[in-house]
């Protein structure tokens, strides 16, 4: 039964026509929410008695970090997909995720490192958190440039697939870098079984800014697909069509 | 979030901390960096798409 609801709304074809529907939507929805979180962040939250002002770059870092993991967990179940039920789409959002999860990875350290300057008094430490967010884009990368070194596609994409499974050891890691061992990182300030150390002044505008982010983020992978399934399809008469 | 937490433009931009140290140059280039990423990754998905569409007719 699952094999047959995802092979019916997985086809290429299905899922190009429904995202270019859903795409202007979920940009303009994404960026208003966003625009506004960051605002909200920027301007109207008070300072932080310990942190200063610098904290403010909460709204910009924290959701980059969330969805560069969050991106790989997306990667590794369309690469489970894609090795069991064969889903030619999954392997084509595999291929085309990867590099917006570098970029959002990218912006994760990035803003990280400046981050650092004021709070730690250093812009880098080898801390397991920032390492193994490190190794993440590093991996990103990697499947990128091992993906495109292929000529064959079909063997490139079960490639891509076993080692993005193999990689996403990597994102509980992650999560869990700051329990396990000792971090400059702070610990999650938001988790599932607890109430969030944020004060509610300062929460609301994160899940805001969270919310717009993975709005955004979306779009690009829509983008991203989009070119991926046109570059794969090129030869089939639908696409001409859509075109 | 009906209170600002800056009393001028220039307030805000150097967003000076209670430990008299000015924060506004790291808040504000994480911002520059996040939105010219996002901006040139659009642009050049946008530019690519059109490439490809362009080669497909």
């Amino acid at each position: 039964m699952i094999k047959n609801f995802i092979h019916q709304f997985a086809s290429p074809k299905t899922y190009l026509f429904q995202v270019t529907r859903a795409y202007p939507y979920i940009f303009v929805i994404s960026i208003l929410i966003y625009t506004i979180s960051i605002f909200w962040g920027l301007f109207l939250t008070p300072e932080d008695f310990v942190q200063g002002n610098s904290y403010r770059i909460i709204y910009l870092h924290v959701p980059a970090s969330f969805i560069s993991q969050a991106l790989y967990g997306g990667m590794a179940i369309a690469s489970a997909i894609f090795l069991i039920w064969k889903v030619k789409l999954s392997a084509y959002l595999v291929k085309s995720i990867a590099p917006i999860g570098a970029i959002t990875t990218f912006i994760a350290l990035i803003s990280g490192s400046i981050w650092g300057i004021p709070t730690w008094g250093t812009w880098w430490a080898w801390d397991a958190r920032i390492v193994s967010t490190l190794i993440l884009f590093i991996m990103y990368l990697g499947l990128i440039s091992l993906h495109d070194s292929f000529a064959n596609y079909e063997k490139a994409d079960k490639f891509l697939a076993v080692l993005v499974l193999v990689g996403s050891v990597n994102i509980p890691i992650i999560k869990m870098s700051v329990e396990w061992w000792s971090t400059l990182h702070q610990s999650a300030s938001i988790t599932i079984s607890d109430k969030p150390t944020i004060d509610p002044s300062m929460l609301y505008p994160l899940f805001g800014s969270m919310i717009g982010f993975t709005g955004i983020v979306v779009c690009l992978v829509i983008l991203s697909s989009k070119l991926h399934i046109f570059i794969r399809e090129k030869n089939k008469s639908w696409i001409k069509k859509y075109v | 979030m009906s209170k600002f937490a800056f009393n001028s433009i220039s307030d805000a931009l150097l967003m000076q901390s209670l430990n008299g140290q000015n924060h506004g140059l790291y808040v504000w280039s994480v911002l520059a960096i996040v939105f010219f990423t996002l901006l040139i990754t659009f642009l050049v998905y946008r530019y690519k798409l059109k490439k490809v569409s362009k080669k497909i007719k």
